[in-house]
């Protein structure tokens, strides 16, 4: 039985499946927060969005112990998730002025970002959130990789290969790769679960030179621009 | 409006309403993307425009720049759209203001 076994709209299978993984994946300790933490981080997503009226409770429970976050993480995820386009350099100073690391701050934008992603295509396909996975035991790795460097974004990224070395080379390929898959490199596998979704979601990266290129059943790449464009439109999302 | 892509304009409702506040709107516009172009779009449809939120928490998330390749190309349609005006464009200006 799939993932989205329930919808009444026909979702092609190794999404089905990659989106399984990553809510398993979810609950597991990552590099800087435990699974419990991260399961919170994923509950307070929801109910930002819940309180904003942009998402519907479902009808399953996913209580979670909210004591386990600091207030500085709260308003992050708060913010980050229901109003984008308002997240400015002052947001990112204040939960770093406020006692997160970069690693920590990474770890917690990848987060909300995948939630609310996998939280709105449930929404797009008709069907309830799906539940969050109970959290496994373990500590994390805090494996902060030696190739991590200051650029331009506010966060310290690895550089594209080669200046960023064989961690570079494996998670980006070569060559210079914009910013976008590099963002949340700080905290490796953050970047490569946003980049699975990438992959599977929007369109293998490797073929989006490619201008007719069709990744969806029946939508073709300028469809799909179509949807993309206003998404980040609404967001202003300026990259 | 017609936007020069079939069911545009009923893609533009669907996006719009799946990050709006309004189910019964996303449950019609849903309805109305299916028809036009058909309901086995719906789940592409719903997976880019998910897709995009993600980008766009980690971009503005992260305080990303554009490459300066893409400010060069991208100049006339960004002042026709006024794309500048996204408080987020201030973490390209601040590091390439030349090619803004």
């Amino acid at each position: 039985m799939g993932f989205y076994s329930d919808s009444n709209y026909k979702v092609r299978k190794d999404l089905d499946k990659v989106h399984e993984n990553q809510f398993k994946n979810l609950g597991e300790p990552g590099s800087w927060g435990s699974g419990a933490q991260r399961i919170a981080i994923a509950s307070q997503v929801r109910e930002a969005c819940y309180e904003k009226g942009i998402q519907e409770r479902p009808g399953h429970s996913s209580n979670h112990d909210d004591t386990i976050l600091p207030d500085v993480a709260k308003s992050l995820i708060n913010k980050l998730s229901t109003s984008p386009k308002d997240f400015l350099q002052d947001s990112y100073t204040e939960a770093i002025d406020g006692g997160l690391t970069n690693e920590e701050y990474v770890e917690i934008v990848g987060i909300v970002s995948r939630v609310t992603d996998m939280d709105i295509f449930a929404r797009g396909i008709g069907v309830e959130l799906r539940p969050l996975p109970e959290p496994k035991d373990g500590l994390p790795a805090r494996d902060r990789p030696l190739e991590a460097k200051q650029e331009l974004a506010w966060v310290p990224t690895i550089p594209s290969h080669p200046e960023g070395g064989k961690l570079a080379e494996d998670l980006f390929g070569t060559g210079h790769k914009a910013y976008i898959m590099r963002a949340l490199s700080l905290v490796p596998n953050e970047n490569r679960m946003h980049m699975e979704l990438e992959n599977i979601q929007y369109l293998p990266v490797k073929n989006i030179l490619i201008a007719d290129y069709q990744h969806h059943d029946g939508l073709s790449r300028a469809q799909s621009e179509v949807v993309a464009g206003r998404i980040s439109a609404f967001n202003e999302c300026f990259f | 409006m017609d936007i020069g892509v079939p069911g545009g304009r009923e893609l533009l409702d669907f996006s719009d309403a799946l990050v709006g506040d309004d189910r019964k709107t996303l449950d019609a516009a849903r309805i109305a993307l299916a028809n036009s172009i058909g309901e086995e779009t719906i789940a592409g449809a719903a997976a880019v425009a998910a897709n995009f939120t993600k980008n766009d928490r980690i971009a503005n998330g992260c305080g990303i720049p554009t490459e300066p390749m893409v400010l060069k190309a991208t100049k006339e349609i960004r002042a026709e759209l006024n794309l500048n005006g996204f408080r987020s464009a201030i973490n390209s200006s601040r590091h390439f203001p030349d090619d803004m």
